[in-house]
This record gives C-alpha cells, structure tokens and sequence, in this order.
C-alpha cells in the first residue's frame, strides 16, 4: 500500500476476518499487567469447585492520556492459549 | 401408576431436563412439562416427589463432583434407603453422569465466574515503514485485540435434551467489550515475561503433593 511517499507492510494478520483498519484513536497503551493466580473451591452452586484461574489487571491509556482499568479472568486452557499467542507474537516482531 | 416412575426408558430425558434447568437455566423445563412430555399417565402428585429426589440426586453428584467409584458407592447407598431409587435406575443415572459430567461441572464452574472472561483474541503484527525524508519512521508494532465479556451465568440450547422445549433467545451471552491494544517489541518482551511467570506459578500449583 503506497500513501503519500509512505511504504508499510503488515506482515502477519491472523484471524482472516478481523477489520485490518483499527481506527488509531481506539488504539490504547498497556501501561501495566498485574496477574494473579486463583482456585476457586467451593461455591454455593457446586461445593467441590477446584477450578484454578488466571485473573489479570490490564492498565491501559488511551490516545488523551486517560488511563483505566480493565480486568478479566481465564480458565488455564484459555491462559495457555493467550501465552502461546503471544510467543507467537514475540517471535514475529523479533524478525519484522 | 408407581411402575410407570420405576420404568427406565423416560428417566434419561428427564435427568437430561432436570439438568437444563438446574444447570443451564433453560426458563422453559416446567414440572408440568416434564411430566406430559416422559410420563404422560402419571398424575401429578406423584411425579412431584418423583422428580424432586431425581433432581436431589443429580445435584448431589454435581455438587460433589463424583468420581466413579464415589458415584457407585452414592447410588449404592440411595437404592438401599427407604424410599430410594432401583438398580435400574441407579444404571441409568450413572451412565448419564459419565456422559455429562464434563459439561455439566464446566457450566457449574461458569455460573462461578462473575467476572468478564477472554471471549476472543486477534492480532496481527505491523512491519517498518518508510518516507522519503527519513529511513525508518516505525518501528514493528503488535497490535492485539481482546474481546471481554461475562459470559452469563447460565447457558442455553444445549442440543441433548430429548425434550421440546421452546428457545428462549432473551438469555443469550451480554454483549463484548473490544480492547484494541498496541504493542511494542520491549512492550510484548515485558509482558511474555509475566506471562512466564504465570505459567510457572500454575506449574507449582498442579505439582502432586
């Protein structure tokens, strides 16, 4: 794609059907990722509960400079498969 | 009327029914529903306990989380108590527990989750550009977006119910929140660092004691 005497190159895209323009203003900064790991064991629903978890506290900024929080939580399968995404990641704009 | 409760063949619907409506909340497994659908010529009044110890039972093997022998020794005991259940339907109920169990604790372990879940993960990763003025104006970014939602405490339309029951659409998942996150190399490097960290930390955790 040539714009204006600019040259860039998206090198990996993954997921065929993600919007490849993401307008910069939704763009935010990680500013920090707090973790931590849990095992739920008993709930009023199931008393032998026993399911370990990720949580994780993402702080990030927005383009104005406002920073917020955002939490959520993985069962270990979806952890590993986030981590394992983001080795991927790693490995890639190693050599980019 | 009692041999009619005693017969096999409709026990597995209704423990498949008992369990979207205790385990999946379909709004729609009425007691009445239940009893017309699997035992038609039963009157009322005696399904009801009927189905109330089924319902009892399955939610004693879910909320313990049975392994086999504990499930055999559970139904063993529940087919020698007065008023209990029969051998035949201990054998049914067993083999629905070995074939549902998986979903059933993982529904379970989602009504425990109250806060938002990683629904989705996409990214892709931007290469260097270049202008006429100067060699190298961006450096590699990721840019990663993470779909975060609750996933609501109760699911619906599980397709092995052997009941017709109508689809209640209005318990469908709440709506996503998109986070759109950028990512440089240093910034990716810190956060696999972390990531690491976790995994070693699961690793202790799921050691054998």
């Amino acid at each position: 794609m040539l714009v204006s005497g600019f040259r860039s190159r998206t090198v990996v895209r993954k997921e065929l059907e993600w919007f490849p323009c993401v307008p910069p203003s939704s763009v935010k900064m990680l500013i920090d990722f707090q973790w931590k790991l849990g095992m739920a064991v008993s709930s009023d629903s199931c008393r032998s509960l026993k399911y370990p978890y990720v949580a994780v506290m993402l702080k990030v900024a927005d383009h104005s400079g406002q920073v917020k929080n955002k939490s959520f939580e993985m069962t270990i399968p979806q952890f590993q498969n986030f981590y394992r995404q983001f080795k991927e990641i790693a490995a890639i704009i190693e050599t980019v | 009327m009692a041999g009619e409760l005693e017969s096999c063949k409709p026990l597995s619907g209704l423990l498949s029914g008992l369990a979207q409506d205790a385990f999946y909340g379909h709004p729609g497994i009425t007691e009445e529903l239940l009893r017309s659908q699997l035992y038609p010529d039963v009157p009322i009044e005696e399904f009801r306990p009927f189905q109330a110890k089924m319902r009892g039972i399955l939610k004693s093997i879910a909320s313990a989380d049975m392994d086999f022998n504990q499930l055999e020794a559970f139904l063993t005991a529940q087919t020698k108590k007065q008023g209990g259940i029969t051998s035949d339907q201990a054998a049914v109920i067993s083999k629905f527990w070995k074939s549902h169990k998986t979903k059933i604790r993982e529904s379970l372990m989602n009504q425990s989750r109250w806060d938002s879940g990683l629904r989705g993960l996409s990214w892709r990763v931007d290469g260097k550009s270049q202008s006429r003025h100067s060699a190298e104006i961006h450096t590699p970014v990721a840019i990663m977006e993470l779909e975060i939602g609750k996933s609501g405490q109760k699911q619906v339309g599980v397709a092995w119910a052997k009941i017709r029951v109508p689809f209640d659409h209005t318990l469908a998942r709440q709506e996503s929140e998109f986070l759109c996150l950028e990512f440089d190399e240093i910034k990716v490097n810190q956060v696999l660092k972390k990531l690491s960290e976790v995994e070693e930390s699961i690793s202790t955790l799921m050691q054998p004691v």
